[in-house]
């Protein structure tokens, strides 16, 4: 059986906050104490001291975490200051960590590396992986490859990119009581657990087709034949790209669209870095979207993952959600959250963050893809 | 208050103070940020619409475009009809020729002999050797001569007249009162050169009375189309057709059947005789603007309807119904 305790606080005192998180996890568990947690914790924290009063109150605990650009939980809905963990307890059940570090200097054998020997520690088959890798660093698509190939089985991934408010200067990951930056820390279950996932996004591409034509993974140096920079220029009046107004990126034959948002550019070449790698030749529009859309997004996240849920009942929904979405909503951003209350009805905790982008396949069973601008629910219970 | 309260309240306090200092924090670096995302939307969407106004122009000069071309296709189409029409005529003066030749041949054929005859006859009298025997033949000969010199000549008169009418009726299209079954009849006598080619058969039946107030260059066109185009598709080589016209009045309206008992029109291309350049025998020298013709000169001209039906292997029938009168 497993069991889920979410703690939140908002108290900008990070001793102060991280004894009111592990008040809360320990009220909810009893005695038991937990075998492993994923905490979120926004930047301006003493994230060392978090994780070591972690440590003394939960030793041996197999913890991940990451920096990020929001925190939401069944605790304080939205926060913008606050640190969130969420800690599993239950028997039958083998949660693990791991993490590879300068992810950087190859993302993918790295990648694949880590999760390969994580692998070999299991007893149980390994269900299911959260990661939180870096973002600013690296090709996240290509951490994910390595990854994919050192689960091997198909094993799906879901979690969100480190995120930091969006200085774009540094994420940083947590793994057991370290503090690392150009990391991937992972987490991975095995055993008596059942888990569905939803996605949604909410952006709608607007504005002509135009395309790719230079590239290299993620840094578009041309499109139709111009700087990459003339086109937002074009539609913002302003070379500088807006990750509010992310890529619809259509892949040569393809109908459907993923985003790519904008990390940073290059005012001498006109090249743009974007989230995620883009296949040459793609189609390429600019996107835009409305309040409710984006809003509306997240409970339709959450009913897809609920209605493909195969267990008796999940424990906690983990959401994953863009911190662009973030940044469009403003000050209704925590309405976002507010969508999933008659959902969860009182009885599934609930934790997340706001990312640097997403992970999770596009459907069951399905390859796992990095995503932009959307909003990931993962169930997770018995 | 017990101290411990204070204390506990005063902790509450400075938690909250930390929280608020916090939150204006972000609310300023939010606020901006806001901003800079609104002023985008702004410029993105402005950009758009210059985007939709710009492909709005392109999409009017296209259209502009498109236009002219369907106007100039118009155009070049009326010419066409025009030419078709023409060579239409050429055809009917050529076989009209033809026709008159058999007659004016068999007339000059027959004058020669006379006029041989004749010379023997004032020879034999001029000689005083005229004897009752000769005089006899050779006034035989001139009643068989005489004879068929007017049978021919009356012929060709005929002829002529039918294609003079015909002609000048399908070149002028001018309006007028007429029978319509004789005129139906001289129109397929003018056509007799190109029916007799398959030996094919014409009857003409219905009511003899009908008059109308119409264009009957126009009606002689129709039918020289319908006779035209049973003739070019409905037979092979060889068969022999019967092609029927049949006119009926009921109240102000005629109804006009042509039908021929032909291999029939496909289900397929039924729908489509009457469109322009539409043809299953271009390599024939068919047009394809037979039928377009006969379709707008019944419908514009003519003010009439036209529809037909047709079975492969048994024939095929057009039903034309024409007002009686037309004023304007």
């Amino acid at each position: 059986m497993l069991e889920i305790a979410v703690g939140h606080s908002n108290d900008p005192d990070s001793l102060e906050a991280i004894a009111e998180v592990l008040q809360q996890c320990k009220n909810k568990l009893g005695d038991k104490i937990p075998q492993a947690g994923i905490l979120f914790a926004a930047v301006d924290f003493d994230r060392e001291l978090i994780l070591q009063e972690i440590d003394r109150a939960f030793p041996d605990i197999e913890l991940i975490g990451c920096t990020t650009d929001g925190e939401l939980s069944s605790v304080l809905e939205f926060q913008q200051d606050s640190i969130a963990l969420t800690v599993f307890y239950g028997e039958g059940i083998e949660i693990r960590a791991a993490v590879g570090r300068n992810i950087s200097q190859d993302p993918e054998a790295i990648a694949q590396a880590t999760a390969a020997t994580a692998k070999q520690q299991f007893n149980l088959p390994i269900k299911l992986a959260i990661v939180l890798p870096e973002s600013l660093t690296t090709s996240t698509v290509s951490i994910l490859r390595g990854l994919e190939a050192g689960l091997g089985d198909n094993i799906p991934l879901f979690g969100g990119a480190a995120a930091e408010q969006r200085e774009m200067q540094r994420t940083y990951q947590f793994y057991q009581t370290e503090v690392l930056s150009d990391a991937v820390p992972i987490l991975l279950f095995a055993g008596d657990i059942h888990f569905s996932h939803g996605i949604a996004g909410g952006w709608h591409p607007i504005g002509k087709r135009s395309q790719i034509t230079k590239v290299d993974r993620n840094i578009i140096y041309e499109i139709d034949g111009k700087p990459a920079l003339d086109f937002y220029h074009h539609y913002l009046n302003d070379y500088k790209p807006d990750s509010a107004y992310p890529l619809a990126v259509f892949p040569p034959g393809e109908e459907r669209f993923f985003l790519r948002g904008a990390l940073s550019y290059d005012l001498e070449e006109g090249s743009v870095k974007v989230s995620g790698d883009v296949p040459e030749h793609s189609i390429v529009q600019i996107t835009d979207t409305t309040l409710e859309d984006v809003v509306n997004a997240s409970a339709a996240s959450f009913a897809e993952a609920w209605k493909n849920y195969g267990g008796e009942e999940p424990k906690a929904a983990l959401c994953f959600s863009c911190a662009w979405r973030r940044w469009v909503m403003g000050t209704r951003a925590n309405e976002e959250y507010r969508a999933l209350i008659p959902a969860l009805q009182d009885k599934i905790a609930a934790c997340g963050f706001y990312t640097y982008g997403e992970v999770a396949p596009l459907q069951d069973n399905g390859q796992t893809f990095f995503h932009n601008t959307t909003f990931v629910t993962l169930l997770i219970g018995n | 208050m017990a101290d411990e309260d204070k204390a506990a309240e005063i902790k509450d306090l400075q938690k909250q103070i930390r929280i608020l200092q916090k939150k204006l924090e972000r609310s300023e670096t939010d606020r901006a940020r806001l901003e800079v995302t609104n002023r985008n939307k702004e410029s993105l969407l402005k950009g758009v619409i210059c985007e939709l106004e710009a492909s709005q122009a392109v999409l009017e000069k296209k259209n502009l475009d498109v236009e002219r071309a369907f106007n100039d296709l118009t155009l070049m189409q009326d010419k066409l009809v025009e030419a078709e029409k023409m060579a239409a005529l050429g055809g009917l003066v050529a076989g009209v020729a033809h026709e008159i030749n058999t007659p004016v041949g068999t007339c000059i054929t027959v004058a020669s002999t006379l006029m041989i005859e004749t010379e023997s006859l004032l020879a034999a009298v001029a000689a005083n050797r005229l004897k009752r025997s000769l005089l006899d033949g050779y006034l035989e000969v001139a009643k068989e001569s005489t004879d068929l010199l007017l049978r021919n000549l009356e012929r060709a008169g005929e002829l002529i007249q039918s294609f003079k009418q015909v002609a000048v009726d399908q070149s002028s299209l001018e309006k007028r009162t007429f029978a319509l079954k004789p005129y139906l009849e001289e129109l397929v006598v003018s056509l007799s050169p190109q029916l007799k080619k398959g030996s094919h058969q014409v009857t003409i039946a219905g009511d003899e009375t009908i008059e109308m107030h119409s264009y009957p260059g126009a009606i002689a066109q129709v039918v020289t189309n319908l006779i035209t185009n049973s003739l070019l598709h409905a037979y092979k080589n060889g068969e022999k057709g019967h092609l029927e016209l049949r006119a009926t009045k009921r109240d102000d309206r005629i109804l006009l059947i042509y039908r021929d008992d032909g291999g029939g029109i496909e289900r397929d291309n039924l729908k489509r005789v009457f469109d322009p350049f539409f043809t299953t025998a271009r390599d024939r020298g068919g047009t394809g603007l037979g039928l377009h013709i006969t379709y707008n000169l019944v419908t514009q001209k003519l003010q009439g309807k036209i529809s037909l039906t047709s079975e492969v292997g048994k024939g095929t029938e057009f039903t034309i119904e024409l007002p009686d009168r037309i004023n304007s």
